[in-house]
């Protein structure tokens, strides 16, 4: 769990990133501003985090899927976040299955080589 | 509104957030299992807040500004925002207002005078509706 209240606090030099990256060039952003952002966007995270358990849980589903999350994006009023992200996600599914594929190969070639491999994935998805 | 068009960024699969970090945020509000799937998906979604955010605060507050500019987007833009919009309204807390002392002191008056606070500092939405 958090244990410190930093631990829910974004780095502040992607934030910074970010937000040069939507605004016009030469546009400054103050410090102050940037924090609120960033603070804004870790709790911008839980809410809908929370958010979207609650409507896992209507459901009875004890796991948020990629759907509960888009879908409160559009009960939240958010709905235009919906397009580009369902797009990011296809690209994300294939880039997935491509790498599951291309270890799979790799294991045919080389099975005795790493057999702890898909283990590391499994850690990953805790 | 094309945002995400103006930074040249088509659909892909990398983040610039730190999943592990997001991965945090989302435990801390008693979330089940959190598959990779669904990491990504709010990793994306809270980038894209990020710059929505901060392109909306812009716009309204320099309207005719898209090409370079050198205006600076500063705090007080970003609360007129979230008072502004639906949809920010949870952020009212987190961005709150800045008001001066003086005006501070003179709504505890009111507070005060206008009697009937049963409990003290239970969220004070009255604040912030006074002048609308």
């Amino acid at each position: 769990m958090v244990e410190r209240i930093e631990d829910l606090n974004l780095p502040n030099a992607v934030i910074a990133r970010l937000i040069k990256e939507s605004l016009p060039d030469g546009a400054n952003v103050s410090k102050e501003a940037r924090a609120a952002i960033a603070r804004a966007a870790s709790v911008f995270a839980i809410f809908v985090t929370s958010s979207s358990t609650a409507l896992a849980h209507k459901q009875n589903h004890k796991t948020i899927t990629a759907k509960d999350i888009l879908q409160t994006l559009t009960e939240l009023d958010f709905e235009s976040f919906v397009p580009s992200l369902t797009q990011d996600l296809e690209v994300y599914r294939k880039m997935v299955k491509e790498k599951k594929e291309s270890k799979a190969n790799k294991k045919d070639a080389s099975s005795t080589e790493k057999p702890n491999s898909s283990a590391a994935t499994e850690e990953a998805a805790e | 509104m094309a945002e995400h068009d103006k930074s040249g960024r088509g659909p892909n699969s990398d983040t610039f957030l730190p999943l592990s970090r997001v991965r945090t945020i989302m435990k801390s509000s008693d979330t089940g299992l959190i598959t990779n799937e669904v990491l990504f998906l709010m990793t994306k979604c809270t980038e894209m807040f990020v710059q929505h955010l901060a392109s909306e605060a812009y716009m309204e507050s320099f309207p005719a500004s898209q090409q370079p500019s050198t205006e600076t987007l500063k705090y007080d833009h970003l609360s007129q925002l979230v008072n502004k919009r639906k949809n920010l309204e949870f952020l009212l807390q987190i961005v709150p207002e800045k008001i001066r002392v003086h005006e501070f002191q003179e709504m505890l008056r009111l507070n005060r005078s206008g009697g009937s606070d049963e409990e003290e500092d239970d969220d004070s939405g009255s604040g912030t509706e006074s002048d609308e």
